[in-house]
């Protein structure tokens, strides 16, 4: 459920900036723990904090990455709701950036972002580091508290009882089945596909095998849109570590190259953008930027990774970028070529909707293993090139990243 | 009895937006240089060309519904029965509305329901108001 408050950074595509970055490490809170424990109601459970999750992501990222604190010479800074400023946050994590931004929180257009910062010489090893406390603050996500957001919001439509980011979905999907004749039982087999592959993923919080009429049971939030149409809430931190390509001969995992880059957005008419083309000419035009920027093309991507908010939307986005055509998306993961094994393995960790609602960032952390190869069990077989799609509702930003050799 | 709502977006042009529905009539926006009605109301720039050309036409109100979606969970704290309904109406003028079904429900359209608007009276913390929905045509 994104938040349209936070907006990516536009950052254009730029041939010359393709692969001169790489991803170099990656790490992440305890989902599943932290969730079990914040739902379990023992009193001795202290809710983290935006301070704690940057903290433990950090650290995890830069084990990971195989580097000391002295070589993290700058930070990108997304606490979704709150958190400490930048000099506080460097001082906790133990570094001295000479070059530190704080952003919105969503993950878009921010490694482009840093890309740029790392070309342009302002530091050699960048940690973008994103925290968000949804769950322990008790974030709710439609309805009175959201006023005044502006004329491309929901809140502009609360006089008539629409609200939330869960009614655009749920307008979406209505409109899908009218015009593919698709109903809620076809749209369950994305909930499951992405099910299934949480439960190869130790860190994802809903790993228990979903069936069709487990969904169809289940309660709706906005009808069509049932609750395993809609993605988690829950508290996390996750670091991405980027690094000067010229600069991880000696590292311990193959670098992942950042290839390639686009983004568009909705300028106007909204509604019909939205609902009836589900962002299918913003999407095609920032694949398109993404691909000229790489040199790559469509049938070189063996992985997506997309912003699953919900079902739909991860079915717009798969259509959107062009993998099938409209109205064939759901034909497409009831076939099983979403799966791993299948034509497009796509949300490999579980995504928002079963591993963490970590607003985009547990997408590239999966896409980095799948990359490096150290997926396990869920690891797509030989995978190249991986494809990152964040869209909101309005926005559209991809990430083609690539191993070295790609 | 005006029914209590969740309060209306005010300020240049969503107040003459609904000064108008006041009047019963359901105008839009539409601009001079490109043709294009914006909605919601902007300001006084045309969203699509930027163009401050811009003049209050008055809509058929009649429409189609494209699509529609009903609310299980309750996110205004007993403001709407729930579940409740709303639905995408395109104008025939071409514009898409967010509105209310009247005297019928989510289950009852078919393709390409025709309706048209109607106004019923409405209060929200800004005073009285009249709401623009949709019944069928």
């Amino acid at each position: 459920m994104a938040d349209e408050s936070a907006a990516g950074v536009v950052v254009p595509p730029d041939e010359a900036l393709s692969r001169v970055v790489a991803i170099v490490g990656v790490g992440h809170t305890d989902y599943a723990a932290d969730y079990a424990a914040s739902r379990s109601g023992d009193p001795g459970h202290e809710a983290p904090d935006d301070d704690s999750l940057c903290l433990a992501a950090f650290e995890a990222a830069l084990a990971d990455s195989g580097l000391t604190r002295d070589d993290v010479d700058g930070l990108s800074l997304s606490n979704m709701y709150g958190g400490a400023d930048l000099e506080a946050t460097a001082a906790r994590l133990g570094i001295e950036p000479t070059y530190a931004v704080r952003t919105g929180g969503l993950m878009a257009g921010l490694i482009p972002a840093a890309t740029v910062a790392l070309a342009e010489g302002r530091c050699d090893t960048l940690a973008l580091v994103y925290s968000a406390a949804s769950r322990s603050i008790g974030r709710v996500f439609g309805g009175a508290s959201h006023t005044n957001m502006g004329r491309h919001s929901y809140s502009y439509y609360h006089p008539w009882g629409w609200s939330s980011q869960a009614a655009h979905w749920a307008m979406m999907f209505d409109h899908y089945e009218r015009e593919y004749g698709a109903t809620e039982a076809d749209l369950a087999h994305v909930a499951i596909t992405v099910r299934e592959h949480a439960g190869r993923n130790p860190h994802a919080i809903m790993r228990a095998p979903l069936t069709v009429d487990d969904y169809l049971a289940s309660r709706y939030i906005v009808a069509p849109m049932h609750l395993f149409d809609m993605c988690l809430v829950n508290d996390g931190g996750v670091c991405v570590i980027l690094r000067r390509a010229d600069m991880t001969a000696d590292l311990p995992h193959p670098p992942v190259l950042v290839a390639g880059w686009g983004s568009d957005r909705i300028h106007h008419s909204k509604m019909h953008f939205m609902v009836r083309e589900r962002l299918r000419p913003q999407l095609q035009e920032a694949a398109a930027q993404t691909f000229a920027m790489s040199g790559l093309d469509l049938g070189d991507v063996g992985h997506f990774q997309a912003y699953d908010a919900s079902t739909i939307h991860l079915v717009n986005q798969l259509e959107g970028t062009g993998f099938v055509a409209p109205g064939e998306g759901l034909e497409f993961a009831k076939a099983g070529e979403m799966r791993l094994g299948g034509s497009l393995p796509t949300n490999t960790s579980g995504g928002l909707l079963s591993e963490a609602y970590m607003h985009g960032w547990n997408h590239v952390v999966e896409a980095v293993r799948q990359l490096r190869h150290e997926a396990g069990d869920r690891q797509v077989a030989g995978v190249g090139a991986s494809l990152y799609s964040l869209a909101t509702t309005d926005e559209a930003f991809p990430v083609l990243f690539t191993r070295p050799e790609v | 009895m005006a029914e209590r709502r969740p309060d209306r977006p005010l300020g240049p042009g969503h107040d003459e937006f609904w000064g108008w529905c006041a009047a019963g009539e359901l105008r839009l926006q539409r601009c001079s240089v490109c043709g294009h009605l914006s909605w919601p109301a902007v300001a006084d720039a045309c969203e699509r060309c930027d163009s401050t050309e811009l003049t209050w036409e008055r809509m058929s109100g009649l429409g189609t519904v494209v699509s529609a979606c009903t609310f299980a969970r309750d996110y205004f704290r007993d403001t709407f029965p729930i579940p409740w309904d709303t639905i995408l109406v395109e104008l025939d003028e071409g514009a898409l509305l967010i509105s209310d079904p009247v005297g019928f429900t989510r289950d009852d359209i078919g393709p390409a329901m025709r309706v048209a608007v109607t106004f019923i009276e409405c209060e929200d913390s800004a005073g009285p108001f009249r709401l623009p929905v949709f019944a069928p045509a």
